[in-house]
């Protein structure tokens, strides 16, 4: 084994877990926000709403994100002649924040509505408005339902962050791409795995943490 | 005695097509204690869901101690108060579900506390003392720390009896409190409901009981397809039916009942 050159080529590659980390809690923190306010909007009485969400998420969940990258990336320059050129990093937030929002919307729609009716009936019985009922009674049981299914998102967007490798981004795997291709060598891709493996092994213990902090009662 | 609680004239309900109830007439005294029997699908829930506005009625009028939450217009349907008055009133009047309904994420105590604080702004401190009072009445005072999903079906059940009554109702509406039990469980639901009843509280209880209907009711009233077929004093319905159809149906509930 040649450990100076995998030493060499580790310092290059964790440059970009920087990046890789901006992308990933640049997501989180405007897609879950924009995600539950999405949900409401989708359960709303509020017809011509439910229908804009509902072409929202199937536009977005409905095409590929690496389409959806390249298209804030060269697609809207192309169509607006060059008036509208995003920075790669921020094409690549604007694509994850709305493709993982729509995914949000439905986890968190989804939580919502497996809350069983007899709740909001036993809430209206007792006389507690429909907010209060929203945020003392549904939400807190909806949080539970919606852990695992967030759990997997979260790992998701770790992984799909390496798509931003192709519109220029140098995050993880971009680097690795080019320890690839400059040393016509392979070890690059397996240290990127072993970081990403890293990671997730973190998300995973996240999230096994917060299932257990609502784990001590039955829906 | 004597002074009126809850009056509803020619009240109406439809599902889509289906007529659930079809004109009822019925008054509540202070302290009387009313159950409403008959077969299933004859309109008993509807009637009592409608009292309490978890159904919206489509014709007639109901008031509670002369406020009308739901009064008529010139055709005789239906208008209803602001939402926000309807539910104040409508918090005046506790109410026992078959499925209990618990809010399975708090405790017992935390059952009990949420709505007297979050509806009615009450005390903390003073919410909780009475709460315990009111686990000790039903029993399960040593449960006050205990999650709903850890109770028995009549544990939880006498937990949302005492829930209700934590927000000093005026009256209790039960809507089939032992039809999700347990045969061996039944009895001690039905004992905190007695016990109720020995204090005076104003009840009305839709129930398949027939044996206890007839011990502790001053009324029973029997529906059949969404109509009143009968409301008088329990020995009328149970000794002298006169009614066919009462008297097909008792004998065939009682006959199951033993």
């Amino acid at each position: 084994m040649d450990f100076d050159y995998l030493s060499g080529i580790t310092e290059f590659i964790l440059k970009g877990t920087g990046v890789t980390l901006k992308i990933y809690a640049v997501t989180l923190v405007f897609s879950i926000p924009l995600g539950i306010i999405c949900a409401f909007g989708k359960i709303s009485r509020f017809a011509p709403l439910r229908i804009l969400l509902g072409a929202y998420t199937w536009v977005f969940r409905g095409t590929p994100l690496l389409l959806q990258l390249f298209f804030f990336y060269y697609g809207l320059s192309a169509l607006t002649h060059g008036a509208i050129q995003l920075e790669a990093l921020f094409a690549a937030y604007t694509a994850f924040v709305i493709n993982y929002a729509a995914y949000f919307t439905e986890i968190f729609r989804a939580g919502i509505q497996s809350i069983n009716k007899g709740q909001y009936e036993a809430a209206k019985a007792l006389g507690m408005g429909s907010w209060q009922t929203m945020k003392r009674i549904i939400l807190p049981q909806a949080v539970k339902l919606v852990l695992p299914p967030m759990g997997n998102e979260a790992i998701n967007l770790i992984k799909d962050t390496a798509l931003c490798s192709i519109i220029t981004v140098t995050e993880i795997m971009r680097n690795a791409q080019v320890t690839v291709s400059r040393d016509v060598r392979v070890e690059g891709l397996l240290i990127a795995a072993i970081i990403y493996l890293c990671f997730t092994f973190v998300i995973i213990q996240v999230f096994r943490l917060l299932e257990k902090r609502f784990a001590h009662y039955k829906n | 005695m004597g002074s009126e609680i809850i009056n509803v004239e020619n009240l109406h309900k439809s599902f889509g097509k289906l007529h659930v109830l079809k004109g009822i007439n019925l008054t509540v005294e202070r302290g009387e204690i009313i159950s409403v029997i008959g077969p299933s699908g004859s309109g008993k829930s509807t009637l009592l869901r409608c009292l309490n506005h978890l159904e919206t009625a489509d014709k007639g009028s109901i008031s509670f101690e002369g406020e009308y939450i739901a009064s008529v217009d010139s055709e005789g349907n239906s208008v209803y108060k602001k939402n926000r008055e309807v539910l104040a009133i409508c918090s005046r009047l506790g109410m026992v579900f078959q499925n209990f309904n618990l809010f399975p994420h708090k405790t017992v105590l935390g059952n009990l506390i949420e709505a007297p604080i979050t509806v009615k702004n009450e005390d903390k401190q003073a919410v909780e003392k009475k709460a315990l009072v009111l686990l000790e009445k039903v029993g399960l005072s040593e449960k006050k720390d205990a999650y709903p999903g850890q109770l028995s079906g009549g544990q939880q059940q006498r937990v949302a009896i005492a829930r209700a009554l934590a927000m000093s109702p005026e009256i209790m509406l039960f809507d089939e409190p032992t039809s999700a039990l347990d045969p061996e469980l039944i009895g001690e639901v039905l004992q905190v409901i007695k016990q109720l009843a020995e204090e005076d509280m104003t009840m009305i209880i839709v129930t398949h009981e027939m044996t206890f209907a007839r011990e502790i009711s001053d009324r029973i009233i029997f529906m059949d397809n969404g109509t009143v077929l009968a409301d008088s004093p329990p020995e009328n319905i149970f000794v002298k039916p006169e009614h066919p159809r009462i008297r097909q149906f008792l004998s065939k509930m009682l006959q199951s009942d033993d």
